[in-house]
């Protein structure tokens, strides 16, 4: 190779085969990304920016002369081709792409590549990652050909023998067990494990390595860490608030589907849609969280359904990146200026992900509570206790009936044991008339004179339906003493009202902290669209009980209502009266799934609430709460007294029909001594069946609505700019969608994992390749579109993601394949001229060489030393460098400091320094390609960190135990620990010069020993001389700060 | 930048065997952009975007002095007497026309008007009114160019303060000293191109480190924390027990195992392993001797107040904001927290002009003094404005809700006119009636002041060639000098 090349590979890939042979020119490797780049911007699919009306991504939308009457191309004629003319131009007004596009101009060969290849014809191809995956003939080797040891070798050889280039040989043993251990584990051989491969002479040693590789649990953290990246996986919520959140099960999860290898294609499927699936297991619905990693705003104030459009569009971008390769938050303002996808679609895709019970923010006053909808994790022998919890309570229930059918037969003889008729109804709590003029700002209460309300700010009184009523001002509250009422507990309440207007929506009364910064937890009754809503709530949407009438309540008019619930938590155990008579309701939500409490708030309130709409202007009168569900008969005496009385004073033998009935229902509700009792033995029995569910904890997944959302095209991306209504479906410009595939996201993730699917093998495969190589085949792993990079090898691509799909999507052989190659075994040292023309290896001329990713060196240096603690999963953890985080967080005192980096608690505000510098991704978004820098700040983190310096100092410990302080002994096995090798000579000598120079310093300080080797938590062995201790740290560290230990080669 | 294949394509041939001199930290944290040298993201598309400075700058630095919460404009800078005269009156529909609200006063029923309380002159050639609580700032009203109309699209912090560092409601893009860092690189090769400074202990509406990010550009453009402890800067000192002598004689020996290894098998990579350990160690003198702030005369510290004599105020804040910015760091990122005042307003609001008033106004004089500050860009401002009519109820203890259709931003120095004021409000300060500047306006003009076109300074990432303005903003021309 020669300069020459290095000309070439700057200019872009697209030149080279001119130069190197005179094959005909291909639109997609040689002319696309010129045309993509410069002029698709504004002449490309995007139709609403489209200029002069001129299309260049279609040819025969090219071909036709625009408004102008010149030509754009004329296949055949590059003179006539006005194109041509245009990019030449030397005229300000005339040349394109022009300035205020201020993009770069084409530079004299793309100029002469677009003239060449109109000359040629001008042939187009359809998008080489549009079209489906090709199957791949593997070339006969010649005799000029290299051996190969897969038919991928064939395949990258063949294409390097065109280029007159030659693969490396195979890698030193000791540089490839290093090589291949770090890539399938994210750890470093053990100086055991290097001598052993050494020593294994027997035929398919290296494959047997692989296999035993492939097979170790510390495989799944390997693949795992890159997931979390495409995942955008933290442990907190992310904006300003960015509190903590607990979603590592399905972290653990990912690790689980790695090390069982799970097919590709359900790994993907479970995480789109494993609820979906048929009688979906717990691991499949776990899956779904993956959907709900994105960020969540809670910062109070914020606008529920703008964050709600954030959080589906996120989704989106995801699905786009993460499988497709395809930037689809390009299209939520706009027609994708590149690639063909439109505005439009990004809503289709938008309406797959959007069916479910979310809310856009998440509570800020309870955020423990997992945004809904979530999944308990229940360990077995609790789902054990749930289960006979559930039958106590429906064994409570049945006795409850058992008596109600007994005290039916002695009806109505057992009137005779009950009070006599009185409008006074049991279990009343408080009444509130209004009646009174009060000289304070005081209200009695006709049942607890000790407890009073007062009335505050604007609220008045005002003539009412008896006597006075309060009306509201709707910022302020009427805070009643009584109503701290949970889910078990029946409860009623009465009132009269009267709203002004038909109210979108307005607080009546509540018992809750807040709105939707504490998810509305505890009960509420609104006007909503004008009608009554009552509901319970966990954690509104996704976690409550909820109820709403079908007709409206009449403004201007006084209208008594009656809410009860009957401790059950169910929907149909709520209920709304209006003047005297059941409401028609219909059901909201049925999903209540804990309690209601703790709240923060015991009592009822009336007319106001924080951050949510007040009744403003509206009238409340003759307030009245009860501890128990009032029987209908009550309900009207609330409401109708003498129509009530009447009833009630109708002596038992003339009690015939509904009267009877209801007679007979108020005699159990309001006296029957047995039926109370076994009510409290259902409340009892709820109650413990209640605090054990709330106890368990819960993940976020997907959980989709019985009815879909109505969702919208949304004018410039904006959430409150409505246009037209979509519905689900896939992008025009890829397969169709599967005949029959339901139109949610199961059907979606069948549409994605069909073999048809041109993107989601070839996408998978590349970032497999970019893990392992260091670079995709096409470098840009997340973006397969227009704009992407045109890959060096895409018959190689096209290869591997054929026989993935083949194998029914197995990973593990799809990365054994990879990494047995000779592509992969070749030495990684190069001619130096190689190194510096082709610096990136896209021509796969030489082995891998890159630095560790940032888990990986932390991960090294804990391992090298002994101190990892190799657990799989768990809680997340604080190493030292926490403290040192934004906002700090204290070290773990035990075992949290040492274990590998995947389990680092990820606050997305505070991310751990350290491996932010070493360019870990920040989990914002979804992120399929990591940067790679070198800077001195690394080198201030390896060289000072406490972490890193204590690992160096354990070493230099266990190397002198090992070797009883021999210097020689020490160099070989500290090599042999971080580099995987043994030293040469030269190393030998300066590594003992550097442990002598070492030496004689700490003797002359034994205080700087002394101090060093206080580092950290792990205790120092006390037989060691202090210099010779801190001498031994040193040498490690230089050891683990080694080129050959940070870098893969 | 020092993307692994990049360095060596420019150094490493010239550099190869011959030492460690010429390679210099400026190049090895931020490197690449160098004149016609392609950046990563050019190196992507083959392309050379840079150039840069597109222009002759005005400004070679930027210190930008911001004010997380959003202060209060009506009671700072944007007067309004009618506030005052009409105090308690429910503001009329027509004047608000639908803006939308915060949800945190966006359901309340009524929305009382509130005078500002405190007084308020005008200064400096211009007029500027500048109210009572700020007397330095008032002295050097000559010097600032006032922007009483500012907007912007977001109504909560979060997304506020983002918006304002990296152009994006949503976390995630690169913030704008990143931005500024990767087209400019940094004039001093020892120390890093953008440097954060937070005043310590603050409460307030909470930071976050995806601020000073680098979003999708690589890592060494993000903003680096100096913090006022013994390491300023992440890990910067040895650990204990390792002295600069021990330290010198383990390099010395390790830089012998590199040059074998590279003898053996030469490797651009290895040399610039070298020179970063080495520049590693320079820092270690380089970043100590930028934070001495106690080299700083007493005359110095009166100018700044007494609050800069401890460490991690805002005062001592500025003045290291002024060491640096002598030292050529390209930009230097101060945050005082704790403006967001939507309730005990007058009580609270004394307490943070008194903490900053000073500092702000010393920081102007004192590069003045030393010549620099028609090169050096002064920014002051939070993230969005104040409501004109407080949230709750009226009371003496009022507070104001967070308002995005006007606020005030003071520049200084770097290319702006001084003692100018631009833009108007209406009489119920509450819309911008003359010369609205947008937030991707005020990035632009930066920008701009620095020798950037903000419309050809981009990034290919995913596909899309991506700029600090998205696909907006434009130069306010009137207010450049």
């Amino acid at each position: 190779m020669n300069r020459s090349l290095f000309a070439i590979l700057s200019l872009g890939a697209f030149v080279h085969t001119a130069s190197a042979a005179p094959a005909p020119l291909q639109f997609n490797r040689d002319i696309r990304p010129i045309l993509s780049d410069k002029c698709f911007g504004c002449h490309g699919p995007d139709k609403e920016h489209r200029k002069a009306g001129l299309r260049l991504d279609l040819r025969e939308e090219a071909m036709k002369a625009p408004k102008s009457g010149d030509i754009p191309l004329k296949p055949g004629d590059p003179a006539a081709s006005h194109i041509l003319t245009r990019i030449m131009s030397t005229d300000a007004d005339e040349i394109m792409p022009p300035p205020e596009a201020k993009l770069p101009k084409l530079t004299k060969a793309e100029v002469d590549t677009i003239r060449r290849w109109i000359a040629e014809g001008a042939e187009y191809q359809a998008h080489w990652s549009f079209i489906p995956v090709q199957p791949v003939p593997i070339p006969e080797p010649t005799k000029d050909t290299p051996p190969a040891r897969t038919d991928m070798d064939r395949l990258v050889f063949a294409h390097q023998a065109k280029l007159g280039l030659k693969p490396r040989p195979e890698a030193a043993p000791s540089a490839l067990l290093r090589r291949v251990t770090l890539d399938l584990t994210g750890l470093p051989p053990t100086p055991a494990q290097v001598r052993a491969y050494l020593a294994d002479t027997q035929p398919g040693a290296y494959e047997r390595l692989v296999d035993r590789l492939l097979a170790s649990e510390t495989f799944g953290e390997r693949m795992a860490s890159d997931w979390l990246d495409i995942s955008r996986y933290a442990d907190s919520y992310g904006f300003q608030v960015d509190r903590d959140r607990d979603v590592w099960p399905w972290r653990d999860w990912v690790i689980g589907a790695f090390n069982r290898n799970l097919p590709f294609n359900d790994f993907v499927t479970w995480q789109l849609a494993g609820d979906l699936l048929p009688n979906p297991t717990e691991e499949q619905i776990l899956a779904t969280a993956f959907n709900r990693l994105h960020q969540q705003e809670s910062e109070g104030g914020s606008i529920e359904e703008e964050y709600r459009v954030e959080t589906v569009s996120d989704r989106v971008q995801t699905f786009g990146t993460a499988f497709l390769g395809l930037t689809f938050e390009c299209c939520k303002c706009h027609d994708h200026k590149f690639d063909p996808l439109s505005q439009k679609e990004f809503y289709q895709m938008f309406a797959f992900f959007d069916d479910i019970d979310e809310a856009g923010l998440y509570s800020f006053f309870s955020s423990n509570d997992a945004p809904t909808p979530a999944m308990k994790l229940i360990p077995a022998n609790t789902k054990k206790r749930i289960k006979e919890l559930e039958d106590g309570v429906t064994q409570a229930v049945a006795r409850l009936q058992q008596i109600a059918d007994r005290e039916r037969e002695k009806f109505p003889a057992s009137l005779a044991s009950a009070p006599a008729a009185s409008a006074a109804i049991p279990g009343e709590l408080a009444r509130f008339t209004f009646d009174e003029t009060p000289k304070t700002k005081k209200l009695a209460n006709s049942i607890d004179p000790t407890k009073p309300v007062s009335l505050t700010g604007e609220n008045r009184l005002v003539p009412g339906q008896s006597g006075n009523a309060v009306e509201f001002s709707g910022d302020e509250a009427l805070n009643l003493p009584v109503g701290a009422f949970d889910r078990v507990d029946p409860f009623s309440v009465a009132l009269w009202i009267q709203t002004p207007d038909v109210k979108e929506r307005a607080v009546v009364f509540h018992r809750s902290k807040a709105w939707t910064d504490a998810a509305s937890r505890g009960f509420e009754l609104l006007i909503e669209d004008g009608r009554l809503k009552w509901s319970l709530i966990r954690f509104w949407p996704g976690d409550a009980a909820s109820i709403r009438t079908t007709q409206p309540v009449k403004p201007g008019e006084w209208v008594h209502v009656v809410v009860g619930s009957d401790g059950s938590g169910r929907a149909a155990g709520l209920w709304i009266s209006v003047n005297g008579q059941p409401a028609g309701v219909e059901v909201l939500k049925d999903s209540l799934s804990r309690d209601i409490g703790p709240v923060g708030h015991d009592f009822i309130t009336l007319g106001e609430r924080m951050r949510d709409r007040g009744f403003k202007g509206g009238k409340v009168d003759d307030v009245r709460v009860f501890s128990r569900e009032l029987s209908r008969l009550e309900v009207l005496l609330t409401f109708n007294e003498p129509s009530a009385m009447a009833v009630f004073n109708r002596p038992a033998a003339e009690l015939v029909g509904s009267e009877r009935e209801f007679r007979f229902e108020n005699y159990l509700l309001a006296y029957c001594p047995e039926f109370k009792k076994a009510q409290e033995d259902v409340k009892a029995a709820r109650t413990e069946l209640v605090k054990t569910l709330n106890a368990q904890r819960e993940i976020m997944v997907m959980k989709e609505t019985p009815k879909p959302k109505k969702a919208y095209v949304l004018f410039r991306g904006q959430y409150d700019q409505r246009r037209d209504e979509v519905f689900a479906g896939t992008p025009a410009a890829l397969n169709p969608f599967p005949k029959g595939a339901p139109s949610n996201r199961l059907g979606l993730a069948q549409w994605l994992t069909d073999p048809t699917n041109p993107l989601l093998a070839r996408v998978t495969v590349n970032r497999f390749w970019q893990n392992i190589f260091g670079r995709g085949i096409t470098r840009t792993a997340d973006d397969f579109g227009s704009q992407g990079a045109q890959p060096e090898y895409p018959e190689v691509l096209d290869w591997l993601a054929g026989r993935y799909i083949s194998s029914g999507w197995d990973t593990k052989a799809l990365l054994r394949t990879m990494v047995l190659s000779h592509t992969y075994r070749q030495a990684s040292a190069a001619d130096l001229q190689l190194l510096v023309d082709d610096p990136e290896n896209v021509l796969l001329a030489r082995g891998p060489r890159f630095r560790l990713a940032a888990e990986m060196i932390r991960d090294s240096f804990l391992q090298t030393s002994g101190l990892l603690v190799q657990k799989l999963g768990g809680a997340p953890v604080t190493p030292y460098e926490m403290s040192e985080a934004f906002r700090p967080a204290d070290p773990d005192k035990g075992e949290g400091t040492f274990r590998r980096s995947l389990y680092t608690h990820w606050r997305r505000t505070s991310p751990p320094p350290a491996m932010m510098s070493f360019d870990a991704s920040r989990r914002a978004v979804c992120s399929a390609k990591r940067e790679r820098t070198n800077t001195p700040l690394q080198a201030l983190i390896l060289l000072n960190g406490p972490q890193y310096v204590e690992a160096a100092r354990v070493l230099g410990q266990k190397l002198h135990l090992q070797t009883q302080g021999n210097p020689e002994a020490m160099i070989e096995e500290g090599f042999l620990a971080c580099l995987s090798r043994f030293p040469d000579a030269q190393e030998r000598r300066i590594s003992a010069e550097l442990y002598q120079d070492q030496l004689a310093h700490f003797a002359a300080h034994p205080n700087e020993a002394r101090e060093l080797l206080k580092t950290g938590r792990t205790p120092t062995d006390p037989n060691i001389p202090l210099p010779e201790a801190a001498a031994a740290a040193v040498l490690a560290q230089a050891l683990l700060n080694h080129d050959g230990s940070v870098v893969k080669q | 930048m020092n993307s692994e294949p990049l360095l060596p394509r420019r150094h490493f041939l010239k550099n190869f065997g011959m030492g460690l001199g010429g390679v210099a930290l400026a190049e090895m944290l931020h490197g690449s952009i160098q004149a016609n040298e392609p950046a990563k993201g050019a190196d992507q598309s083959g392309e050379k975007p840079h150039g840069l400075p597109h222009f002759p700058a005005k400004a070679k630095r930027v210190i930008y002095l911001f004010m997380s919460g959003g202060p209060s404009q009506l009671d700072l800078f944007d007067y309004k007497p009618l506030l005052v005269r009409r105090n308690g009156e429910q503001l009329p529909d027509s004047v608000r026309g639908g803006q939308r609200l915060t949800g945190m006063s966006g359901n309340q029923s009524s929305i009382p008007m509130v005078g500002t309380p405190f007084g308020f002159n005008q200064y400096g050639p211009s007029g500027t009114w500048i109210s009572d609580l700020l007397p330095h700032t008032a002295a050097v009203a000559g010097e600032l160019c006032v922007i009483k109309s500012m907007f912007t699209e977001s109504i909560n912090h979060g997304p506020g303060v983002t918006f304002l560092q990296t152009g994006s409601q949503v976390p995630g893009r690169p913030s704008m000293g990143a931005w500024v860092n990767y087209g400019l690189g940094c004039e001093n090769s020892n120390l890093p191109g953008f440097v954060v400074l937070v005043t310590k202990g603050k409460g307030g509406q909470p930071l976050g480190a995806h601020l000073w990010g680098n979003g999708f550009l690589p890592s060494d453009h993000q903003g680096i924390q100096f913090r006022p402890s013994k390491d300023p800067v992440l890990y910067l000192n040895n650990p204990a027990g390792i002295s600069a002598e021990s330290r010198r004689l383990m390099l010395n020996r390790f830089t012998q195992l590199h040059e074998h290894q590279q003898a053996a098998s030469p490797d651009p990579q290895i040399e610039s392993r070298i020179a970063n350990y080495e520049m590693a160690f320079r820092m270690q003198s380089s970043i100590p001797d930028a934070t001495a702030l106690s080299e700083e005369s007493e005359a110095t510290f009166e100018l700044y107040g007494k609050d800069a004599k401890t460490p991690g105020t805002f005062a001592a804040n500025c003045l290291q904001a002024r060491r640096l910015a002598e030292r050529g760091v390209r930009f230097i990122q101060l945050y005082h927290q704790d403006w967001d005042h939507h309730g005990g307003l007058p009580g609270a609001i004394p307490k943070l002009c008194q903490e900053t008033d000073q500092a702000c106004a010393a920081l102007i004089m004192d590069l003045k003094q030393r010549g620099m500050l028609e090169d050096t860009l002064i920014v002051w401002g939070g993230e969005f404005g104040r409501t004109n009519y407080c949230q709750g109820k009226l009371s003496a203890n009022f507070g104001r809700d967070h308002h995005p259709r006007c606020f005030t931003v003071w520049m200084a120095g770097g290319g702006v006119k001084p003692g100018m004021v631009y833009g108007e409000t209406d009489e119920f300060g509450y819309n911008i009636t003359q010369d609205g500047v947008h937030i991707h306006d005020l990035q632009a003009t930066i920008m701009h002041l620095l020798g950037i076109d903000h419309e050809a300074l981009t990034y290919k990432f995913q596909g899309r060639r991506y700029r600090l303005t998205d696909v907006h903003g434009k130069v306010v021309k009137p207010i450049l000098a």
